[in-house]
């Protein structure tokens, strides 16, 4: 039973991180109709700032966090100005090329940067272990689901709510008449760019924290994209627990099946979901078929 | 057709007829020699350092006088660990720098793939980096596998946790690749010869960093001894993930990751980590009189990047130079390669003394068995 | 004054070549491309080959992406696929190259139905991210199945002969990939004029009006998945030739990337731009050592310590700064040249 409940909960942990990934990647799909290939290499550029920010300070987690995620606010703006927006209205190819161009840049820029070493990312009491109940946890497990959750809940509260996130919701379902009605497009694409550096960031520098932290971090995108599918690419809530299944499901290939099976259970699952349901389990059903 | 096939015929021609220069890479004043290895990326952990170590091993015969008054000289050549790049610069330094040997081809499967081409160039080549059977079985004239291989290591490293953990439950995490496969038969090997009694046996798929699932099987089954059988970011995974699921196994991995960074990386937890290598650990009396060696020729950045692949990449080095300097009024490959294998053993300090022979093309080193000290961020030889 | 080309029949818009001059030009050309190994030595002929290769595989892909508008990432797959089916039946099972290379693309071909039709029935995204996952599902089927491709180990690939004729160096070898390089342009410039290339390019760019004029969209997408799976796979018992060893490690997700991105250089839907992006972005890193060269020897130091980061740093740029300035990419600029001359001293 307990080998049950930590395979549960280490599933858990790794499914926050690909959670909060995926919700990046729908976010920005859902306000763009784009799809971000550079998103796993964006949350590794961040979580080497926020490294080099905790190693160049004494490591006050509080300065970690602001200075890191004000840098991953300027950084997605940056991105979204300079290589996204004037690509907007272009064929879909060369939209996701440039993602595409991005991912490669990002990831020389990181070994050109920083090095090629893998480095053990200490913060605060991040990686001391938390006893509960005989279930041994780190503290940047708990911390990456409690940011998955917080990241659920301000995500319904804003599209909710918020009447950004009804402008949101309005250039999702049509963009030209959300111009027409005067939302300012622009605006929404820019604000789902600095919310998807954010909650991907904090993906990336809680699981380096957790894990180690190396060029190859950049391998989470590809491992959160099947979330996105599975939970459906334009429910931003969706893809969250579609990050939590797959992690749950990893674990649980990896702990009574096989290990290799395992890296590439969420391949399988993509190739199922469109299959049977390619809307995703909270998609909306608007895919057009042939 | 025709045509074309005439062509090709005209241009084998000029190839045979332009090929007869042996002593290719040999100047008045100069010996070039080449070196593939990764020097960007993660893997240029592996390949700055080796790269530092046939520095060291060049510099040394230079402040010598050289060899027969010329200097040696070094072509070096990043491939990033990408096989089609190291096939690519292999064919640029035998036929754009045209090098005299090469001191290195990059990791096993680069190794591997590059073999035909080294073969029928001719050139003698060192293989000091990712040793496999079928590199020197049978043996190809002109290329020189110094070290050991991984089947033979983890047979011995097996063998000794076989004797001082009797009756002890095994755990082993292979990677599924050649590597692990090499790993598995030095077990199965070892099982001839000691009771290894193997309870949890998985393969992971490379470049895999969340170990919990395989660590919490490792635990369910009660494994005494556990086999790492990552490189390095997947033994930084395996052994923080043992730290926390409080669970203290002696736990064993392989040369290929047994650098101070991996130590770093992994935190204390690291302590105790048993290795296994055919190089001696620089903690050892050999190992800091080769730092000393070599502080005295190296830069100040290049000493840092000391592990233990400076060493092997400087020890198969040396071997290869003093064939040369052997050669010193014949400076031919058919001479170098005569004396490669004729050359009585090869003291390089760092391993057991090198040495090939007519048949032979594999040093065949034996190795020790060492255990991590996170203090010091390096290895110490047991003592049993 | 000429005020342009102008087509008057069907027929003349259909043929291959449109002058005697053209044709004396492909005659020029294609004496240059025999000619070629004789001024490169080892290393360059290593190099040319590479190019070719990099071509075929993307005129592959541009039957795919750009003439039917259909996005592939998993280019790598099919690759690997192909590479793998000549390896086996030629190495382990001793079958004659010649069925080797047939199967090269017919195994690739069959795959890509099994992944294609899942994903082709919808629109938008989903043909290229189920491709992205074949490539990752694709790698672990080769490591499952190792009693028939020797797992991670890989098989050793020797170079082919045949009927009788062995391509034994590295010039012959070079010759033999610009033949097979030949054949795949005749192949695509003749699927591109026949009644099934039209469609695709309807589909590409109207799928409903393609609907309405009573093209398939399923099947005809289908059938330039396969065209396309084809001819890659044919790339990739090529290149698994030119490495002389076939491993997954051999065919990196980099791949599927550079191959998008030679479409993208060389000019999408164009077969002279897939061959043209081919040997820009293949010679791109020499080109840079050279630049770096210029700059003595700071620079090349930089470049030594640096350089897979530099070149990928530079291969992203290209890619987003095509993307921007030069969409229709090299034979875009091309063709503005022509434009140009053509019409000197007016601008339109």
């Amino acid at each position: 039973m307990t080998y049950l409940l930590e395979l549960l909960s280490s599933g858990l942990a790794i499914g926050a991180v690909y959670g909060l990934i995926a919700m990046s990647f729908a976010i920005i799909y859902k306000s763009t109709g784009l799809l971000n290939f550079s998103q796993g290499e964006m949350s590794m550029i961040i979580a080497y700032v926020a490294w080099s920010i905790s190693t160049g300070t004494d490591g006050n987690p509080f300065i970690v966090a602001i200075g890191s995620i004000g840098f991953a606010i300027l950084f997605a703006l940056a991105v979204e100005r300079i290589a996204i927006r004037p690509m907007m209205g272009e064929p879909i190819l060369s939209q996701i090329m440039v993602t595409i161009g991005l991912s490669v840049i990002f990831r020389a820029l990181v070994t050109l940067l920083w090095d090629g070493l893998p480095h053990n990312m200490e913060l605060a009491a991040g990686n001391a272990l938390v006893d509960f109940g005989g279930i041994q946890v780190r503290v940047a497990q708990i911390a990456v689901v409690v940011m998955l959750f917080v990241a659920i809940a301000g995500m319904w509260t804003f599209f909710r709510y918020s009447r950004f996130g009804l402008a949101m919701r309005a250039v999702a379902s049509d963009d030209g008449t959300a111009q027409l009605m005067g939302v300012k497009t622009g605006r929404v694409q820019m604000a789902a760019w600095a919310a998807s550096a954010v909650m991907s960031g904090t993906a990336g520098v809680l699981f380096a924290i957790a894990f180690e932290l190396s060029p190859s971090l950049y391998g989470l995108g590809l491992k959160a994209f099947p979330a996105t599918i599975l939970g459906g690419l334009d429910s931003v809530i969706g893809s969250a627990f579609g990050g939590l299944i797959i992690g749950v499901a990893e674990n649980l290939v990896g702990g009574y099946i096989s290990s290799s099976l395992k890296e590439i259970a969420g391949f399988v699952i993509i190739i199922l979901i469109l299959m049977i349901r390619p809307y995703g389990l909270f998609g909306e059903k608007r895919i057009e078929r042939l | 057709m025709k045509l074309i096939t005439g062509l090709t015929a005209a241009v084998l021609l000029a190839l045979s007829a332009g090929g007869a220069a042996a002593e290719q890479g040999i100047t008045d004043t100069e010996i070039l020699l080449g070196d593939v290895a990764p020097f960007t990326g993660p893997p240029g952990l592996l390949g700055i350092a080796h790269n530092v170590g046939v520095k060291l091993a060049i510099a040394e015969v230079n402040a010598a006088g050289g060899i027969a008054g010329r200097q040696v000289k070094l072509v070096s050549e990043d491939d990033g660990y990408v096989t089609s790049r190291t096939i690519q610069s292999i064919r640029k330094l035998i036929g754009v720098d045209k090098v005299f040997a090469l001191t290195a081809m990059s990791g096993t499967g680069q190794a591997m793939a590059s073999m035909p081409i080294v073969k029928q160039a001719g050139i003698p080549a060192m293989v000091p980096i990712g040793q496999l059977p079928a590199m020197y079985e049978p043996p190809i004239n002109n290329v020189f596998v110094v070290g050991q291989t991984y089947t033979e290591g983890m047979r011995q490293l097996a063998l000794y946790l076989a004797k001082t953990h009797p009756g002890a439950k095994w755990g082993v995490i292979l990677q599924d690749d050649d590597y692990g496969k090499a790993l598995a038969d030095g077990l199965e090997q070892a099982q001839a010869d000691a009771e290894i009694n193997i309870v949890f046996e998985t393969k992971y798929a490379r470049g895999q960093k969340d170990f919990a699932s395989e660590m919490l099987r490792v635990k369910a089954a009660n494994v005494d001894v556990l086999i790492a059988g990552g490189i390095i970011s997947e033994n930084i995974g395996i052994v923080k993930e043992a730290e926390k699921l409080s669970i203290t196994p002696t736990i064993a991995a392989f040369w290929p990751g047994r650098v101070p960074e991996v130590l770093k990386a992994i935190g204390p937890a690291s302590d105790g980590l048993i290795g296994v290598d055919y190089v001696t650990p620089i903690q050892s009396e050999a190992g800091q009189a080769f730092v000393e060696l070599a502080k005295n020729y190296l830069s100040e950045e290049e000493v840092p990047r000391i592990n233990r692949y400076t060493m092997t990449g400087y020890a198969s080095t040396k071997v290869l130079l003093t064939a040369i300097k052997a050669c010193e009024t014949d400076l031919t490959w058919a001479c170098t390669i005569e004396k490669m294998q004729s050359n009585p053993p090869v003291e390089t300090g760092v391993m057991a003394p090198v040495r090939f022979g007519e048949d032979n093309r594999f040093s065949n080193s034996p190795v020790t068995i060492m255990r991590a000290d996170f203090e010091t961020l390096s290895y110490s030889p047991v003592k049993d | 004054m000429r005020s342009g080309y102008f087509k008057e029949t069907v027929a003349e818009h259909i043929n291959l070549t449109d002058s005697t001059l053209q044709r004396i030009w492909i005659l020029i050309g294609l004496i240059f491309v025999v000619a070629l190994p004789f001024y490169f030595g080892l290393y360059g002929i290593s190099l040319i080959t590479l190019m070719a290769i990099s071509a075929i595989g993307a005129m592959g892909l541009n039957i795919l992406t750009g003439w039917t508008g259909q996005i592939s990432l998993g280019q790598t797959a099919f690759m690997v696929l192909g590479a793998y089916a000549y390896a086996i039946s030629v190495e382990s099972w001793g079958w004659p190259p010649i069925i080797g290379f047939a199967l090269a693309g017919i195994v690739p071909a069959f795959a890509s139905v099994l992944v294609g039709v899942p994903s082709l029935r919808l629109k938008g995204l989903y043909l290229a991210i189920t491709t992205l996952a074949s490539a990752f599902i694709v790698n672990q089927l080769v490591l499952e199945f190792d009693g028939l491709t020797n797992g991670a180990s890989g098989i050793f690939v020797n170079r082919p002969t045949i009927f009788g004729y062995a391509f034994d160096t590295d010039a012959k070898l070079f010759y033999l990939v610009a033949f097979i390089g030949l054949l795949t342009v005749l192949a695509c410039l003749n699927l591109r004029r026949s009644r099934i290339g039209r469609a695709f390019i309807a589909i590409r760019d109207n799928d409903n009006a393609a609907r309405v004029m009573g093209i398939d969209l399923r099947a005809y997408k289908l059938y330039a998945f396969m065209a396309s799976s084809f001819i890659v796979g044919i790339s990739g018992a090529l290149y698994g030739i030119f490495l002389s060893f076939v491993t997954i490690d051999g065919f990196p997700l980099l791949l599927a990337i550079e191959a998008l991105a030679i479409l993208i250089v060389g000019g999408m839907g164009s077969i002279a731009g897939a061959i043209l992006g081919a040997i820009f972005l293949v010679g791109l890193p020499e080109i840079t050592s050279a630049i770096f060269g210029m700059f003595g020897e700071t620079a090349k130091q930089f470049l030594s310590t640096g350089a897979h980061e530099i070149k990928g740093l530079l291969y992203g740029l290209v890619i987003i700064l095509f993307l921007r300035l030069q969409p229709h990419g090299l034979m875009g600029l091309w063709q503005d040249a022509k434009r140009a001359w053509t019409l000197w001293p007016l601008r339109y």
